[in-house]
């Protein structure tokens, strides 16, 4: 049984009184699309942020790879490889795209040369690679969430985050984004991917995790997460988006 | 020597009493625009040279035309404002630090024009209660306190009541307020950010001149005394927290007492060094104010 | 091939310079040279972490008066050679970056600015009240009247810092890092980066220049005291000339700090009665540089020569990229 990617256990992230994440526990193995689901509020960004070194569990231990990650900080994790993008994106603005790819590039090749010839090759695999120069503040918004893939792919992670990367594109910006998901998984990343977009997350998620009100609800296979009452109930009075 | 602490807390408590209204209206600024002023000292002592003229002019008790100090210089923030406001709105930079530096210009700008215009020499600005003190028998201890800085208790207290009104009781109040909580949301709501930033600012300039005022009646004044009291203004309003108002009399008392004390008890030339050292400490322990409420 | 023709500017104005004092040996021209040097230096030292690294220091100048007192200390008390006190004043002036730098740049930018003001003041205080620095009377030192001396070692000084501080921030790696934790530290965090130790890393780059350039202050001066070496008029100028010349860029503190030196020199050859009159412009200078021209006069023209839309500070990226992609 090949070690899983990553192994939440039992984690819970407190703040003041409210359990925004509750004794939450799953595991990812490689190579899988995992989804992250559940109402607004329900705690899927506190996930990643305990995740991806933001937050420190309150209880409970993340384990990337076989190692305790609990608690150490996100530049750490990054080079570990551990990638991921925020939901409100993190473009650096005032530099060219080029240069804020090659930031996460550095982390790998030091020499500044090398940095950017990987951050080509990264740019050309997300499809970025015509915008080199373009000042990331003056990109779409499809730009500024695809630059934010291709920073993330940059640190050649083994765990991809993807948090809510098609939320707010149009549905060709939303089925390029799929396309270029597909192309990192077929690179053999693990993923695991946040959105409320419902028929995206689960066309193409082998497993959903379904949380709510911190608590982790449901698991399984999309078809089944779909039909299981509690998701459902989870989910009365919300909007589900349908596309 | 403990027999002179009483009286240290006395004067302690007056000098504070000046400095909350400076900080008050410092601090309300902040909270609405979020503009930290560096030329909060320059706005105070071009006040106070313009009461130093007014009384000079017309031989009038200054204490009477605080009001007329505190429209002139209202007006001229009214003005100065949007200015302000376009740099600290802009998407270029850092829009709060560019706030920064813009008014550290404007600090450079007024302290060059004050001793330009007003030359290097210290003045005071008389009035009729500089003269006289009461005194308090209690117990073993004697307390003095001079008319004057009594006045300028009073004034404070005056001045904080009625800005507490403005800003609990009308509708103006509760647009700064919400303006200083929400802004986008205050927007929506009707606020029309700019017009309340411009009357915010009118009047912490103004609050902030006519205090001037009573400095010059209170200590001395001089071309050079803007930075002093820009020191007294931030060691005030980043103890208090930024924002909080509701710190500021606090703070203001500590900074009495600190500057009292080092007065009585020790040399008065390590006074700005502890308020420095206190104020740098404060910065790096609990950079939200003593009270953890800033911003 | 562009990186090859900036090497060969600043060659040929580091030669050119080299023979200025050949030339024109009137010792007045001379020290004015020399001056400008120092502006210079203490510009580009300031805008590194206050243009790169997007954190405004308002005391930026207690570096460069730790450094001049460092000199005076070890020449006068303790009989040093003064080359040898130069890289102990910076060294002086690292130090307290570094142990300063910990706990006040994890402070949010207005925090750090008030901070660092803060600090710079105390130390001016403990200036006036110490023995060892000679109190409000400051420090005399042994006098030593050469003016080409002091040009020499400034220009070596000050270009040396311009060079390394030019390799590390536009060159390497490192000025991208920098940038990047300007632009967004969270985000930077999420690719590798650790902002401490890259902002305290930029702190002492900023600070320890300065010192070395304080220490050549203060021999040259041959007098110092706390209201000329830890005043606020050396940060307060400082800032000025940066914001002026462009932030985020070492040419354009360079530049500023040629054209308000410059300025304020004939203000004070001709208007020397109107010296307060100095502080206005000064003043008025960077509130109108901030409300119309954020960028400097080098970012601004930096735009408007590569046509990009006037983003946030402008960051130059390297060149040479035209080769790629």
């Amino acid at each position: 049984m090949p070690e899983p990617i990553i192994r939440v256990d039992s984690v819970t992230k407190t703040f003041g009184g409210l359990h925004a994440v509750d004794r939450v526990s799953f595991q990812i193995d490689p190579g899988e699309i995992v989804g992250l689901i559940g109402p607004n509020g329900a705690g899927k960004t506190t996930l990643f942020n305990v995740i991806s070194g933001y937050y420190a569990p309150s209880q409970g231990n993340v384990y990337f790879k076989g190692e305790d990650i609990s608690g150490q900080p996100p530049y750490k994790l990054a080079i570990k490889g551990i990638g991921r993008t925020f939901q409100v994106v993190k473009p650096f603005p005032g530099m060219s795209v080029l240069d804020n790819v090659v930031i996460a590039s550095l982390s790998l090749h030091p020499k500044r040369r090398r940095a950017e010839e990987h951050a080509g090759e990264v740019m050309k695999f997300t499809g970025l690679a015509d915008r080199a120069h373009v000042l990331a503040g003056s990109l779409t918004l499809a730009g500024r969430k695809r630059l934010e893939i291709t920073k993330a792919m940059a640190l050649e992670p083994n765990l991809v985050l993807l948090d809510e990367v098609v939320a707010g594109l149009n549905p060709t910006e939303t089925d390029q984004t799929i396309e270029l998901i597909q192309k990192i998984r077929a690179q053999g990343k693990t993923i695991l991917i946040v959105e409320h977009i419902m028929r995206v997350i689960m066309n193409l998620s082998d497993r959903v995790v379904v949380l709510n009100f911190g608590s982790k609800i449901a698991e399984g296979k999309p078809k089944d997460v779909a039909n299981d009452p509690s998701v459902i109930e989870a989910y009365l009075g919300e909007e589900a988006q349908e596309a | 020597m403990l027999l002179l602490l009483p009286q240290a807390l006395v004067d302690g408590i007056m000098i504070g009493g000046v400095f909350i209204t400076i900080a008050i209206g410092f601090s309300l600024a902040f909270g609405v625009m979020h503009i930290i002023d560096l030329a909060v000292g320059e706005w105070i002592m071009l006040g106070a040279f313009l009461g130093l003229y007014l009384n000079q002019w017309t031989n009038i008790e200054p204490f009477i035309f605080l009001p007329v100090v505190f429209v002139v210089f209202g007006l001229i923030g009214y003005y100065v404002q949007p200015v302000i406001f376009r740099v600290v709105s802009g998407k270029k930079g850092n829009p709060l630090l560019m706030g920064l530096v813009f008014t550290f210009g404007l600090a450079l700008i007024f302290k060059g024009a004050g001793l330009t215009i007003f030359g290097f020499y210290s003045h005071s600005i008389p009035s009729v209660f500089s003269k006289g003190s009461f005194s308090i028998e209690l117990g073993n201890f004697f307390l003095t306190i001079p008319v004057i800085r009594f006045m300028g208790l009073s004034y404070a207290i005056i001045i904080t009541i009625m800005l507490q009104y403005l800003l609990k009781k009308t509708d103006f109040g509760l647009a700064a307020r919400a303006l200083a909580q929400n802004r986008e949301a205050s927007g929506l709501m009707g606020i029309n950010p700019k017009k309340t930033s411009s009357y915010v600012y009118a009047i912490y300039v103004g609050i902030s001149a006519m205090t001037g005022v009573l400095i010059g009646c209170i200590f001395t004044l001089s071309a050079q005394m803007g930075f002093k009291y820009t020191v007294f203004s931030f060691f005030v309003v980043v103890l208090a927290g930024m924002g909080y108002m509701s710190g500021v009399p606090w703070a203001a008392f500590l900074l009495g007492l600190v500057q009292s004390i080092f007065l009585i008890y020790f040399n008065p030339g390590y006074t700005l060094l502890a308020l420095f050292v206190i104020l740098y400490g404060v910065l790096l322990i609990s950079p939200k104010g003593l009270f953890g409420r800033g911003w | 091939m562009m990186r090859h023709r900036n090497i060969l500017w600043f060659i040929g104005i580091f030669v050119g310079l080299l023979v200025v004092p050949l030339i024109y040996s009137d010792p007045f021209f001379i020290r004015i040279i020399t001056e400008a040097f120092m502006w210079i230096g203490l510009a580009i030292t300031w805008d590194v972490i206050g243009g790169y690294a997007g954190r405004v220091n308002f005391g930026h100048g207690v570096f460069f008066g730790i450094g001049a007192y460092v000199t005076a200390i070890l020449m006068t008390k303790g009989g040093w050679l003064f080359t040898l006190t130069l890289p102990m004043a910076g060294l002086g002036a690292g130090l307290v970056a570094l142990v300063v730098g910990f706990p006040t740049l994890r402070l949010m930018g207005a925090y750090f600015a008030i901070a660092m003001w803060s600090l710079a003041l105390a130390f001016q205080q403990l200036a006036l009240l110490l023995n060892i620095t000679g109190g409000p009377d400051g420090m005399r030192m042994p006098a030593f009247l050469n003016p080409a001396f002091f040009f020499y070692i400034m220009l070596c000084t000050v270009a040396a810092s311009f060079a390394l501080l030019w390799y590390l921030m536009e060159r390497a790696p490192f000025g991208l890092k920098v940038g990047s934790i300007r632009e967004d530290e969270s985000g930077a965090m999420a690719l590798g980066l650790n902002p401490t130790k890259i902002k305290i890393q930029a702190f002492v780059l900023s600070a320890v220049p300065a010192g070395m350039i304080g220490g050549i202050y203060a021999y040259w001066i041959s007098y110092i005291n706390p209201a000329s070496v830890l005043g606020d008029i050396i940060t307060d100028q400082a800032i000025v000339m940066a914001v002026f010349g462009g932030l985020g860029t070492l040419i354009g503190p360079a530049i500023g700090a040629l054209i308000v030196f410059a300025f304020k020199t004939l203000f004070w050859a001709y208007l020397s009665s109107y010296q307060v009159l100095y502080l206005i412009i000064l003043g008025a200078v960077i509130a109108a540089t901030v409300v119309f021209l954020p960028n400097g006069i080098w970012g601004t023209y930096l735009t408007y020569r590569k046509s990009k839309p006037l983003g946030s500070v402008i960051y130059k990226s390297v060149e040479g990229d035209n080769e790629h992609a």
